[in-house]
């Protein structure tokens, strides 16, 4: 349990920088992941934290402990790396143990917290093997027990998932979760998948090429992203991005669409940006995402101001079960509808839709940055 | 016949059988080829004088008799010294023994660190071993004679064991640091979070997974280091030589009637540990050479 404190923290190998000034701040028992694509620099932050990397600029502090110059083995921390790292001519139980091994405790202390943790793992049963005979699941946890034996302050995983298949991740990403919950011990956590972020972070700070996007918990970065690239990073389809003008119609404040050929669009913003002077009859990018735009029901528009309707042709259904992709022509521009399956559209034919402008965000199209 | 043992369509007529017995014949010829002069040897060795004298080269002895073998062991003439072959064998395991065992634990270290333990000049220092692997060795021969005397172990087995160390290291090295490019330096990083230091993770982790390549290590610095002749008939002095150097001056010696029979026989002496430890650790050579291949 530890707060975790990265302050200007710098990479740099050559001339080549690769971290550029990384400022974050964990309190205790968080659970932040690192989310970006991969030579985001995120891994090289991890390493840096367990102290695998020397740090160029900067401080990470530890319960307000600087760590810069700690080694790795007195920084209180554990990871869990990709290739799970085991060692391959140790059994579990020695695997699990050997952080106890090197640290001097006795055989029987170390037998009893091997024990314990495999009891929390479910892995007791397979104590006496050697890696080598254990599946891709049974290696995953191991590496956490031998993370979780030494009780550190903080955990630190390397796409702990992304080595295993589809449906054995999303069980192992739940078993982590609950760990988390049980546990409560401050998380670092690397991924450069969107749902393993979102589903297990209490916040997430989303990375590109070296700088922090955005650090913000997982519903914040999905609704109010802090510039296009967190906004297409995150959702799946991704946010539309629809070109238009800041206008004003009355005293209401709206995105114009021009119109190609057919009627220009005003559609109303539910509430004003921040310095809306300034972007008066400028070019701005509305971000609306899929979700946002359903099928148009009068009885729902009736009670809710901020849905705006429009009539559009429909291009190209997708259906994925649950749901249906719809790909429309919203003013010369293509635009993804998430429908319901029971709205029967047709492809080529018109159809009303709504808009919840609630959920609109606005970016300045020159530095793709949130207004 | 089935799918099970072949994809391939069945060989017809005559031509592909004639042509795979033809092969096997060919093969025949070249084992012989090589195993002939062992046949020689080891057939000429329990014969007697008598015998070899009137017999021909290639017949196989009437009586076996072990007397030259016991001869060349325990009384025929080095030089001067009449003791046999035993002295001599003993000086080359005192000297291959620790000289295999100090040049394959360096080359492991080594070649731990050049990949674990990446450090600046890394790969210049490790190119520079590995062109210590192509000096022919008697380049070596003067400035080794010169340190050995400043070292105060010239014409000593210790002094022996430090050449062959030290012209063992380039091969050694080379071998380990191929082997270990290959284990994933994750697990490294692992030990190092856990507490582990240098040297720890070299023994409790690193070695342990080493074996396939220490076995080959090992066979080719022993083949090295037992078959060495330079080296021996260079630094070695009078008592403390290795046997090769024994078995040439026993050889070139013998005064009166040549002993071809104790010749063989001391020939064989020399040449027994060698192929002892192939046969041994023969099958661990192959897997050790192919071994990196294959993820662990």
């Amino acid at each position: 349990m530890a707060t975790l404190t990265i302050n200007n923290v710098r990479k740099q190998y050559g001339n080549v920088e690769i971290l550029k000034g990384i400022d974050l701040s964990l309190t205790d028992g968080e659970f932040l992941v690192l989310l970006g694509p991969s030579g985001c620099g995120k891994s090289t932050l991890l390493n840096m934290i367990a102290g695998l990397e020397t740090i160029s600029a900067g401080e990470i502090r530890i319960d307000q402990r600087v760590i810069n110059g700690v080694h790795p083995k007195d920084r209180d921390i554990a990871m869990v790396f990709q290739s799970y790292a085991l060692y391959p001519n140790m059994t579990v139980a020695r695997n699990i143990g050997f952080s106890l091994e090197m640290r001097g405790q006795s055989k029987a202390d170390r037998d009893s917290a091997v024990q314990r943790v495999a009891k929390l793992l479910q892995i007791e049963h397979l104590l006496d093997r050697k890696p080598a005979q254990l599946s891709g699941g049974q290696r995953q946890r191991v590496a956490m027990g031998r993370a979780l034996v030494r009780d550190p302050k903080v955990f630190l995983f390397d796409e702990p998932l992304s080595n295993l298949d589809a449906k054995l991740r999303v069980d192992m990403r739940t078993e982590i979760k609950k760990l988390h919950q049980r546990l409560g011990t401050t998380v670092v956590y690397v991924t450069h998948d969107q749902i393993e972020a979102m589903t297990l972070a209490s916040r997430i700070a989303i990375m590109k090429e070296g700088i922090v996007q955005q650090f913000a918990p997982p519903q914040e970065v999905y609704e109010r992203p802090a510039n296009m690239y967190v906004a297409s990073f995150i959702g799946s389809p991704t946010m539309n991005f629809i070109r238009g003008t800041l206008a004003a119609e009355g005293d209401r404040l709206g995105v114009g669409l021009r119109s190609d050929g057919g009627p220009a669009r005003f559609l109303p913003l539910h509430e004003a940006p921040a310095q809306a002077d300034r972007w008066l009859g400028q070019e701005v990018i509305l971000g609306i995402r899929p979700e946002a735009i359903t099928c148009y029901d009068p009885t729902v528009a009736a009670g809710n101001p901020a849905l705006v309707q429009v009539g559009c042709p429909v291009n190209v259904l997708e259906p994925t079960g649950a749901d249906t992709i719809t790909y429309i022509q919203l003013c010369g521009q293509e635009v993804v509808a998430r429908i319901k399956p029971s709205d029967r559209m047709v492809e080529g034919e018109n159809a009303d839709f709504m808009i919840d402008m609630a959920r609109a965000n606005l970016f300045d199209p020159k530095s793709e940055q949130r207004i | 016949m089935s799918s099970l043992t072949s994809a391939l369509p069945p060989a017809e007529g005559m031509g592909p059988r004639v042509a795979r017995w033809g092969l096997y014949l060919i093969l025949l010829l070249f084992a012989a080829y090589y195993l002939l002069p062992l046949v020689v040897m080891v057939s000429t060795s329990f014969k007697s004088l008598d015998e070899i004298r009137t017999g021909s080269l290639l017949s196989l002895p009437r009586d076996i008799s072990t007397d030259a073998w016991t001869y060349a062991w325990t009384r025929a003439c080095i030089g001067a010294d009449c003791r046999g072959m035993a002295p001599y064998f003993m000086n080359s395991l005192v000297i291959v023994v620790p000289a295999v065992i100090i040049s394959t634990l360096f080359g492991a270290l080594n070649g731990y660190a050049l990949t674990k333990w990446r450090f600046r000049g890394a790969n210049v220092i490790f190119a520079m071993i590995l062109f210590g692997s192509f000096l022919p060795s008697q380049v070596m021969l003067l400035p080794m004679a010169q340190t050995l005397g400043f070292l105060g172990l010239a014409g000593s087995a210790a002094g022996l064991i430090l050449v062959h160390v030290v012209y063992g290291l380039a091969f050694t090295t080379l071998f380990f640091r191929n082997y270990y490019v290959s284990i994933p330096d994750d697990l490294v990083k692992a030990a190092t979070i856990d507490g582990a230091g240098f040297f720890q993770i070299f023994t409790k982790i690193m070695l342990p997974l080493s074996l396939p390549i220490m076995v080959v290590t090992i066979i080719w610095q022993f083949t090295q280091i037992w078959n060495d002749f330079l080296f021996g008939a260079s630094f070695a002095a009078g008592g403390a030589q290795p046997v090769t150097v024994a078995l040439n001056n026993l050889v070139n010696t013998t005064t009166g009637v040549k002993q071809y029979n104790v010749d063989m026989a001391a020939a064989m002496i020399a040449g027994l540990p060698t192929l002892v430890v192939y046969a041994l650790a023969g099958k661990y050579f192959i897997r050790g050479l192919t071994a990196g291949s294959v993820k662990g």
